[in-house]
């Protein structure tokens, strides 16, 4: 997100820091990664149609080069002791970043009291009662609306 | 046709409701990608969580571009990827042309009052489950707690770590050869 902001508001000035933030916002209620939001959101302000069809190529163009490679290699080499050992570092790190999502947005489960309630039964709902996640997120949207 | 077909429907659905980022959905993808559909074992599945983490790129699509090549080579890759894409782009397109309409709609407002604490539950759940099924022991629990701290605290970017963490292991991987 801060290298977003950088480029897009700071460096290009496609947009102002408002409209920026406004992106984010959305960002958090649309599907999809705010990066691929971002791309393509600018892009269409700036080029239309074909401006947001290039800007969310571009944005993915990275993974598909990086990923592609790396999901090769593990093909090839899932077996050999020392890259599996990379794997496993890889998984406890993996864990640390999760928890670090978590820490991020934490703030939110807390805002109010309804947070903390809806926040509570989601999470009884998912541990507990293993609820698809689909299925809770479109409760909660709608406890929201009918209880918000 | 038929695979590929399945790829493009579950990666839409994937695409549709990763809403707020896509940790909250790895379980759920985890359930259509290893128990469903079995293509991948548990193994391989978190093996490509922890690379889709370390690459650049969204989570969700360097988990459909690991996924959908593991399943159909190049074909299934690009179904993936553009069946993850299609929701939020075209979301983000009608948007982008009624803005400010959107964003004011209290309706709007209401649901996401109630949807961003779920979001957070959502990611507390499998962090806790994988964290068991992790092995984690009393020695191995500093690592990610660290990372947890320096990234969720301290902002540092996890770019930096990522590249300590694959240099140490290569390192330790060549000293044990010797």
């Amino acid at each position: 997100m801060a290298m977003i902001n950088q480029e897009v508001v700071l460096k290009n000035a496609w947009i102002t820091h408002s409209q920026f933030m406004d992106i984010v916002a959305i960002s958090q209620m649309t599907p999809g990664p705010i990066a691929i939001n971002a791309a393509t959101f600018i892009g269409y302000q700036k080029g239309g149609f074909l401006g947001s069809v290039i800007s969310t190529l571009g944005v993915i163009f990275p993974s598909l080069i990086v990923m592609t490679l790396i999901t090769i290699t593990y093909i090839k080499l899932k077996n050999q002791p020392w890259f599996k050992n990379i794997f496993r570092k890889l998984r406890l790190l993996s864990l640390g970043l999760i928890a670090a999502a978590f820490i991020m947005i934490a703030g939110d489960a807390f805002r109010d009291l309804f947070s903390v309630l809806v926040f509570t039964a989601s999470f009884i709902a998912s541990w507990k009662f293993k609820l698809n996640p689909f299925y809770l997120l479109i409760g909660a949207a709608v406890i929201g609306i009918a209880l918000g | 046709m038929k695979m590929i077909l399945k790829i493009f429907i579950t990666f839409f659905k994937i695409g549709a409701f990763t809403i707020g980022g896509a940790y909250a959905m790895i379980p759920l993808i985890k359930r259509e990608v290893c128990q469903k559909n079995n293509w991948l074992t548990e193994d391989e599945f978190l093996d490509g969580l922890s690379a889709a983490q370390s690459c650049p790129g969204p989570i969700a699509i360097n988990l459909s571009i690991y996924i959908g090549f593991h399943l159909a080579k190049g074909k299934g890759l690009a179904t993936a990827v553009l069946a993850t894409i299609l929701p939020s782009f075209i979301t983000i397109l009608i948007i982008a042309i009624l803005f400010q309409q959107f964003a004011e709609a209290t309706l709007v407002q209401k649901a996401f009052h109630s949807l961003r604490p779920a979001v957070v539950a959502l990611i507390a759940v499998p962090l806790i489950q994988m964290s068991r099924q992790s092995g984690l022991t009393l020695s191995s629990f500093w690592f990610p707690l660290s990372v947890a701290v320096l990234v969720g605290f301290l902002r540092i970017s996890p770019v930096y770590l990522i590249l300590i963490t694959i240099a140490f292991a290569v390192y330790q991987g060549l000293k044990k050869q010797k």
